[in-house]
Order: structure tokens, then sequence, then C-alpha cells
């Protein structure tokens, strides 16, 4: 409080009256006391003020005797006390305000730092940042623009529905890099303004927020009425530390953003490891079982053979089924072989030729229709002039498997189509296609059907058996011709699959 | 916030006023106080008129001078300019013609009351509503350098503070009330310091015109030609005007500057060597 150190001016000239000792008096010192304290406590503005109260007081006592005595060393001596708390009450307020403005300008810049390097949104934080500013720099208002693009340029501590000109004086120093200072905003003929002009000026700074990378933003400050050099400077100071600050908030944000995506990704592999490691468990129990059940058949029916000694009939009927399961086993082996060659990364080996379509649809479909007798099974003929080359042993495996599943996946049984004809939306390719009414496969399913070890759980098809690698070797098969697999499906209706070739005139 | 909102063009320039207007201005007020003088020096008509008529001439000059700046020579600054200046110089004149004549000076202020009426320029130059406490400060800063002014002037060189003639005393405080702290502080606070503190900081601001409005008051025949009354009024008057310029920054107004003006010179009248 200056009502203090005014008290004291008031009971030193008191006391120096009633004294009355003249100009010379020791008592004219004590007026240094008032002088720096309000220096001390309220700034050069204080200081000054009080010491130039101290010095006017002074000034009956000592300008009456210069005009008495003349220059002499003891009037002299009363003209410098006259000047002398003034001069002690600025420099010491001075001193005090730059030391203090120093503080408050390191404070700001941790305050800075830490409201960036906070938990909470870019905004809220840079909010927070403007309020600092603002306290800071004794301003009126300060506000943020952080991005190097105006359109996406984020804008903190403005009221709601601001927008920025893209022809105002921040947008200029986003642009440019270059600072705008205006003595008088509302004066000032580069500025369009609409406000009235006002008794005190509206002195307004655009400084860039600069960083290593270039300018990141801009920091608009504005004050009413004086702004001294050194609240410039320290405007010009803060805002290089707020734009590294935002740089480096960014910086973090994104890396925290990248560790939280890379976190995420490593739980995705983590996870999908595990399933491979559980469907490899699941596949060697399978492949297991699906080779032990034709060994079983075969070393009985061997067996059998060996040590009995059968009628005809009953021994070529042992032989049919010894065969039907050395098929088998040839079957599940020459899959797992596949894989192992698509796991290795090596070609499939395909002998290509032409292929007689009808005769190898009819000749699965009797094979299966046989085998499956709940199942009705219709094939269309071709259409004439369907002209294929392939590898015959290849697209005999797809045709199995493809009615494998179409079998396995319709367990009350029904209809399964098989039809080839040129591909409509498709021009050059052959379409074989497969199509059945069983349970149908969920949409978020189908992007998965296609992978290793997949198959696709179901109530009602738990039990049938399989290795999860049909539809792979279907589709490896396939792309090997250069063509692909495709699959329309609905839980409930059943699923078509289609076989896409390169015709005869394409390039295999 | 205007640096976000408003449209910037780095190129645009302030406009700057002619010198022919000022020099105008100067020549016509000029022209008018030396009739003036030429009537005194002639004896022509009453007693004193002559030099009242330049009085007022030289006030009203500076009070369209003041108009000139404020309004940077926008179209139509004229006739509002010629209309101050003569008002002043007539009251000057009205002034002479008899016993209630001083009171003509007060229609001043209301004349430049009037005539500022709902322009912004004159509300940027200060002439606008302020608050009591604000005038409060600035009666009490001019009491106090008034009060100053005479203790040290009386303990240092011997003046008398006297009231002998109170009828003359009103008549200089009309004076100082209509034309002669009106025109400074309307030149000096509100046209000059106004437009450099708009433009810069405040000490130059503040010390340019505070330089100017003494190097008025000593160019004023009336100031006493004693070397310790000149060192006084730049003393006095300098600290009158550095205080009157803080006024007007701190309070927006030209009204708390002019009250301080007031109070120092109603004490000053007083002074008698």
């Amino acid at each position: 409080m200056i009502v203090l150190p005014l008290l004291l001016v008031a009971v030193v000239t008191t006391v120096m009256t009633l004294t009355d000792q003249g100009s010379a008096s020791v008592l004219r010192h004590l007026y240094l006391v008032p002088t720096l304290w309000a220096g001390l406590t309220q700034g050069a503005i204080g200081g000054g003020l009080i010491g130039a109260l101290a010095g006017l007081l002074h000034a009956p006592v000592a300008l009456p005797a210069v005009e008495r005595d003349g220059l002499t060393s003891q009037t002299l001596d009363g003209l410098l006390s006259l000047g002398l708390p003034v001069l002690a009450g600025l420099l010491v307020g001075l001193l005090v305000d730059g030391s203090r403005a120093r503080a408050a300008r390191l404070s700001a810049v941790l305050a800075i730092q830490r409201r960036l390097a906070g938990p909470g949104s870019l905004e809220d934080a840079l909010a927070g940042v403007a309020e600092e500013l603002r306290v800071t720099l004794r301003a009126r208002r300060v506000a943020l623009l952080v991005g190097n693009d105006l359109r996406t340029a984020r804008l903190a501590s403005v009221p709601v529905g601001t927008l920025v000109d893209a022809d105002s004086a921040a947008a200029f120093t986003l642009a440019t890099g270059q600072a705008v200072a205006s003595a008088d905003l509302r004066a000032d003929p580069r500025i369009a303004a609409s406000e009235p002009p006002s008794p005190t000026p509206l002195r307004a700074l655009s400084l860039p927020l600069a960083s290593g990378v270039g300018v990141v933003g801009v920091m608009a400050v504005e004050w009413t009425g004086e702004l001294s050099r050194a609240t410039r400077a320290a405007a010009e100071e803060l805002a290089l530390h707020a734009g590294l600050a935002v740089e480096n908030a960014r910086l973090t944000m994104r890396q925290r953003r990248f560790a939280d995506e890379l976190s995420e990704k490593v739980e995705a592999a983590t996870a999908r490891l595990r399933e491979l490691d559980q469907a490899k468990t699941e596949f060697l129990s399978v492949v297991s079982h699906e080779l032990r059940t034709p060994l079983t058949a075969l070393q009985g029916f061997s067996e059998l053979l060996l040590r009995s000694v059968l009628p005809p009939e009953k021994a070529h009927r042992c032989l049919v089924y010894l065969h039907t399961e050395a098929c088998a086993l040839g079957r599940i082996v020459g899959e797992l072989l596949d894989l192992s060659r698509i796991e290795a990364g090596r070609p499939l080996e395909l002998r290509p030729e032409s292929i007689d379509l009808d005769e190898l649809m009819e000749r699965n479909v009797e094979l299966f229709a046989a085998e499956h007798r709940q199942h009705r099974f219709r094939w269309t003929p071709s259409v004439p002039g369907i002209a294929l080359r392939a590898d015959p042993d290849a697209l005999d495996r797809m045709m199995k498997n493809l009615l494998s599943n179409a079998v396995k996946y319709s367990p009350r049984g029904g209809a399964v189509c098989v039809s080839a004809s040129p591909a409509l939306d498709h021009p050059g390719m052959v379409e074989v296609a497969v199509e059945d009414d069983g349970v149908g496969i969920p949409a978020d399913q189908l992007p998965r059907i296609f992978e290793r070890y997949v198959r696709v759980p179901h109530p009602e098809t738990a039990a049938a058996r399989g290795l999860g690698l049909g539809l792979s070797l279907v589709k490896a098969l396939a792309e090997a011709h250069g063509g692909r697999v495709e699959v329309d499906s609905l839980p409930g209706k059943g699923s078509r699959f289609r076989v896409l070739l390169p015709g005869l005139d394409a390039h295999f | 916030m205007l640096l976000l909102s408003a449209p910037f063009d780095p190129a645009a320039a302030r406009p700057r006023p002619s010198p022919g207007a000022y020099a105008r201005v100067g020549a016509v007020a000029g022209l008018v106080a030396a009739a003036g003088l030429a009537l005194d020096r002639l004896g022509a008509g009453p007693p004193g008129l002559g030099r009242a008529l330049a009085v007022g001439a030289m006030h009203g000059g500076l009070i369209a001078l003041g108009w000139l700046v404020a309004t940077g020579a926008a179209p139509g600054w004229i006739r509002p300019a010629i209309r101050l200046a003569a008002g002043a110089a007539l009251a000057s004149v009205a002034a002479r013609l008899g016993p209630w004549g001083p009171v003509g000076f007060l229609a001043v202020p209301a004349l430049v009351l009037a005539e500022a009426r709902g322009r912004p320029e004159m509300l940027a130059m200060g002439v606008g509503g302020v608050r009591l406490s604000h005038a409060a400060v600035g009666l009490a800063a001019g009491a106090f350098l008034g009060a100053h002014l005479l203790v040290t002037a009386s303990l240092t060189l011997g003046y008398r503070v006297h009231l002998s003639d109170l009828a003359g005393y009103a008549g200089a405080l009309a004076y100082d009330a209509g034309v002669n702290v009106l025109s400074a502080e309307w030149l000096f606070r509100g046209a000059l310091f106004s437009a450099c503190w708009r433009r810069g900081s405040f000490w130059p601001a503040a010390l340019l015109t505070t330089g100017l409005a003494l190097v008025r008051y000593l160019l004023d025949p009336a100031l006493p030609h004693a070397a310790e009354a000149r060192a006084g009024a730049v003393f006095y008057l300098g600290l009158v005007g550095l205080t009157a310029c803080a006024l007007r920054a701190w309070s927006g107004s030209l009204l708390p500057g002019y009250l301080a003006g007031l109070a120092f010179f109603a004490a000053y009248r007083t002074l008698t060597p």
C-alpha cells in the first residue's frame, strides 16, 4: 500500500517543520525511507511519486536558502536533496519492476510448460496458456492461433464463434512469420477497424509462435493504454517460449498417439499369434484324427484280408473300402503338401491342359451324390463353347473342397448346385459355381474364411470334420491360375462360391 | 479481437494533413492578433480592446489548431474551427466591454462542448465523461501544486498571497476557465498529447507536449519578466503539464487535467510580487 509511505512523508515533513532546522537538517535524509519503501513495494511509479512528493515538500525549505545565501555548498546540498528522493525512488522502483518482470516471465514459462505437458485436450491447455500470458503481460486480451494452416488452426481464449479473417493481421503473421505491432488498433490505417476510436489507445502485437520447423501459430495480444518496451520484449520472449512449448506439446501428443497405436497393434498381433497358436494346436489334433481315421480303416481291412480267408464278394468290398480310405488319405496328404508349399512361399506346381468342365463336374457330383444321399445334387451343363485351360488335378481339388464344404455346412441335407458359365461381370473369365442352401456365413466372418485354419463355428456344424484349410487352398489354387474366388452368403439361407478362372483366350 | 477479425493491409499509410491548413490557421490568428495590437497601439476604440482582441485571437488560434489536429484536417474542419476561434476572440473582446464582460469567457467551454458533441474523434482526444474520483484527483493535484507554489513563492521570493480585487480575481478565473487553461488542455493535452501517445509511448509524448506548452507560456507577454519568476513558471508549468498528461492518460479525459490547471491558476492569481 502506498498510504503508509505517504503517511511517513507527512510525518517527516511535520517533524522538519516543527524543528525548523532549515535545508541542512539531517532529517531531510529520512525522506529516503518512504521513497525506498514505495519503490520496493510499488515499483517505479510508486517510488517516483513518493520521491517527487518528498522533493516537492522539501522545496519550500531548500529554495529560500538558495535565494537567501546563493549557491553555497550547503544550499547546493539542499538542492540535491530535492532530486535525490525521486531519483532513488525511480531507480529502486525500476530495479524492482525489472526483477519482478523477470520472475513473472520465468514463472509464466514454467506455467506454460506445465499446462501444455499436462493431461487433457490441447484446446484446454491452450486456453490456460493464453490466460497465463494475459496475466503475466497485464494484457487486456490474449488469443492463441495454433496450426500452420488457417483453415485447420485451433483458436484459444476467444469468444465462441470467433472467425479469423483470411486477410487479418494474425493471418499475415501466420503466413509470413512477421510480427505486426500496432500503437492503436482503432486508429491504425493498416487495420480496417469497425470499432470507434477511444480516448485510450488499444496497443496490439501479433507475434509468430516459431519453432524449429517454422511458424506453428500466432499469439495475438491487446493492451489498453501504455505499452512499455519491457512489456513488448517480454511478449516477444514469451511468444518464443510458447512456440517451442506448443511444438513440444504437439510432438508429445503425436508420440502418445503413436505409442497408443503401437500398443494396440502389438495387442492385436499378440492376440492373432495366440489365435494362430491355438489354431495350430487344434490343427495338429484334427490332422492326427483325420490321418488316424483312414489309417485305422486301412489297418483293419488289411489285417482282415491277411488273417482271414474271405469270400470273393466280401474281399472285394474290403478292397473297395481300402481304396476309398487310401484316396482320402492321399487327399489329406496332398492338402498338407500344398499347405507346406504355400507357407514356404513356393509356387504351386501346375500342369495346365485343356479341361472338359462338364466331365469334371459330372464326375464329382456323382461321387458326392453317391456318398451323401440326404443331399440333392444338381449340375447344369456348361454353355457350349466354354474353353478352359487349367491343371485338372488342381481344379478337381477345388471342386471337391467346395462340394465337401457345401455338404458339411448343409447338415440337414438340401440342394447343392454346380454350374459353369462365362463370368458376365468379369469379361474373359469362366466361373465355376457351387451353391448350397445350408447355414450360411455371417457377414463379419466373410473376410476371414479364406485364411488358413479358420473354421466358422456354428452349432449345427460342430461335428463336421475338417482342417480349416480347404478354402485357403481353393483361393491359393485359383490365384495360381490367375483367377480368384468370390463368395456371397446369407446366414440361414446358404452360400454361393464362385471360382473365376481365365478363359482359354485370356493370359494363363 | 481486431487482430483476428479485421482486414489488414501492411502497405496502407496514414494520410497526412497538408501543412497549408496549419499555415492558414496560424496566419489568420496572427493577422487578427496583429490587428488587435495595432488598434491598441493606435488607441482606437475602448482602452484595452485591441489587446483583448489579440489575446482572444491567440487563444482562438490555439483552439482552432487543436481542432485541426484532432480532425486530421478532414473535410468540413474549417467551419467549426472558425466558430471556435471567433468565439474565443469575441469572449475576450466582450470581457473588456463591462464589469460582467468576463462572464462571456465561460461561453467558450460550452461552445467547445457543443461543437465536439457527437464526433468520435473528439471522444478519442478526451472530450467525454469522467469518473468523479478522477476529477477529484485532478482538482487535488492542481490544488497541491498551487498551494506549493504559494508557500514556495512566499518563502523564497517574498511574494504575498493577497486578494485585493475580488472582481478582478473572478475575471482572471473566468479567463483561465474560458480560454487560458482551456486552450492549453485542448491543444497540448487533447490534440497533441493524445495523437503522440497514440503513436508512441507516454514519456516522449508528455515531454514533447509539455515542452510546447511551456514555450507557449514563455511567449505570453502577460508572464512576469523576472528571471526567478520565469524559472518558477518553467518549474511549475512543467509539473502542471506533466500532471495533466498523466491525468489524461490515466482517466481518458481532459477534465481532470483541466481542473488541475484551474486549481493551480486559481492559486497563482492570488500571488502578488
